[in-house]
């Protein structure tokens, strides 16, 4: 073995081993290329879709109808979906560390996910967080998804918004014809964070958000505006949660 | 080899005693409630926080500062405004709160709305009648300052301010607000000793004061309603804004008493210009109601002579190496 080392460092190259040597590098960096090449390609996909009547969400222009026919425009749809799981058997599989991912209809990079796992993994379940977990709200100040930069957290008390709804319907009594839904806090009795549960075995698919079934138990003539941690904003949320399915 | 050894060894040492230096706990002080983990402090890093701290480049319309209402000579609270106000004129509705030993302090604002002191700054940024600015906004400036671009590099390797960064250097020079040489301080390490007067102040104030003002913070960090009437105009709830339950109401944070002569007017919005009014206050201006802290249901009873002696005990709490501290200043 020494031998063989000092023939490598140590001493003078012939002739054999330079074609050696640079046949081996090479070898080494077309292993790495492919292999990179490879887990890009095998990652674990999570697409998230915000939808409205199976219809993809586009922010300011397009309208949507209401149940009862009115309209409805949306300006900005952001929420964070945390700490994301696979599951097998109702056990958990993988766990993503640092896992906060601020989906916001605005930003098209925000939309997927790529998980630091192969495709080749089994697993009949992912589970995630609406919102952001009670000790990383008090945690001070985070970088990344989590900067106070993004908009989404409060500023006149502490506490991330998880999820912001904003548009314009004529239902809303608001001058400018407004909602503006902030659910957020997470401080008990009004904890507004929620677990959802959804089976997938594809390692390559959608979770979809359906707007058109949140909006179907909200009457904009009368709820058009949540912005602080409340019982409310509890509701709200559950109901969001409800909305989320496998596409 | 040895001489490289003893190098190595007398850099280690002076590279810990320079760390040390940064954050003293002091003696009679319990551990500081700030995870320092999550946010080292470091030479550049404060100096960094020290500049955005007195820069009006926080402000949408870089008028207004921190020090703005927290001035370094009155205990860093806002001198002579009952309220304190912000750009463009407009006027809070409370009084600025003197900064002093945060890192042991459990929450933020006289009705406790902010957890963590490095989300605090986030408030006065945002609020439209103090800075008015948002934290994008603030980044933005920041990264376009070559001044900045060089402070942040300095602090964090990184010319590129995030909100993290930025709130987090203000947190740490926030932090080495230290304040704990008072006369007191120094009478309770035995270097010196309380007049006649002092002592007898101290001991009133243990009786009527220490349950809320607990040494040595002189605060407990908790709510409550010392019995002041409501301001109409203000309507202000304190503490039940925040919870939104009716036990809080008319409550608000415990202030820390240290310093107590520089940071006046006193109360949370200010009515108070003196000590003496305070007193009064708790003497016979207590208001009854449903959640009136019970220690001030008219126990609190000191005749002149008391008074004076209590008042002369709260001027041993004042730091005068604190307010006049040239490392808290404007940064030269």
């Amino acid at each position: 073995m020494q031998k063989e080392l000092d023939l490598f460092f140590m001493k003078e190259p012939t002739q054999k081993t330079k074609v050696f040597e640079i046949l081996f590098l090479m070898f080494l960096l077309l292993s790495f290329g492919l292999n990179g090449f490879c887990q890009q390609s095998e990652k674990v996909k999570i697409g998230v879709l915000v939808n409205f009547a199976n219809q993809p969400i586009v922010l300011h222009d397009s309208n949507y109808v209401l149940k009862d026919g009115s309209f409805v425009k949306f300006e900005i749809l952001k929420f964070y979906l945390s700490n994301l799981q696979l599951l097998l058997n109702n056990k958990v599989i993988y766990a993503e560390p640092n896992s906060y991912h601020l989906i916001d209809c605005a930003v098209l990079s925000s939309q997927n996910i790529f998980l630091g796992l192969s495709q080749n993994i089994a697993f009949d379940a992912v589970k995630f967080n609406l919102g952001i977990d009670s000790l990383t709200n008090v945690s001070g100040a985070m970088g990344g998804n989590l900067d106070p930069v993004n908009g989404m957290y409060w500023t006149w008390q502490s506490g991330y918004i998880n999820a912001k709804i904003e548009g314009s319907c004529l239902l809303s009594p608001e001058e400018k014809k407004e909602f503006e839904f902030h659910l957020g806090g997470y401080q008990n009795p009004f904890n507004p964070l929620q677990t959802i549960e959804l089976n997938t075995t594809s390692s390559n698919f959608n979770i979809a958000l359906s707007l058109d079934a949140f909006f179907a138990n909200i009457d904009l003539a009368k709820q058009k505006n949540i912005m602080l941690p409340s019982i409310d904003a509890v509701t709200l949320s559950k109901r969001l949660s409800k909305c989320f399915s496998i596409q | 080899m040895k001489r490289y050894t003893t190098i190595a060894f007398c850099m280690l040492f002076f590279a810990f005693v320079g760390k040390q230096n940064l954050f003293v706990v002091p003696k009679n002080f319990p551990p500081p409630v700030y995870d320092f983990k999550n946010n080292p402090l470091s030479v550049h890093k404060i100096f960094l926080g020290r500049t955005l701290f007195y820069d009006p480049i926080l402000s949408t319309n870089n008028t207004i500062s921190c020090e703005s209402c927290h001035s370094p000579f009155s205990a860093f609270t806002h001198i002579d405004h009952a309220l304190s106000h912000g750009i463009n004129d407009s006027i809070g509705t409370r009084n600025s709160p003197a900064l002093m030993n945060l890192a042991w302090q459990k929450s933020f604002m006289w009705d406790g709305a902010i957890h963590n002191l490095d989300m605090q700054a986030l408030a006065p940024i945002s609020h439209p009648a103090e800075m008015g600015s948002n934290m994008k906004e603030v980044v933005e400036k920041l990264n376009t300052s070559p001044k900045y671009r060089q402070l942040f590099y300095q602090a964090y390797k990184d010319s590129v301010a995030s909100g993290e960064n930025t709130l987090k250097a203000i947190s740490q020079f926030m932090l080495t607000l230290v304040s704990a040489n008072s006369k007191y301080d120094q009478v309770m390490r035995n270097e010196v000793s309380f007049t006649e007067q002092e002592f007898n102040g101290y001991l009133l104030f243990k009786k009527n004061c220490a349950s809320c003002h607990t040494e040595p913070l002189f605060t407990n960090g908790n709510f409550e309603n010392n019995g002041l009437p409501i301001d109409t105009q203000l309507q202000d709830l304190g503490r039940m804004r925040i919870t939104g339950m009716a036990q809080d109401s008319l409550k608000f944070k415990v202030p820390s008493l240290r310093n107590i002569a520089y940071s006046f007017p006193y109360m949370h919005d200010g009515r108070f210009k003196k000590l003496t009014d305070v007193l009064n206050h708790y003497s016979k201006g207590i208001v009854a109601s449903k959640t009136l802290l019970p220690q001030l249901n008219g126990n609190f009873t000191l005749n002149s002579n008391e008074k004076v002696d209590l008042i002369s005990f709260l001027l041993t709490l004042s730091e005068k190496e604190f307010v006049f501290n040239p490392k808290f200043q404007y940064p030269k």
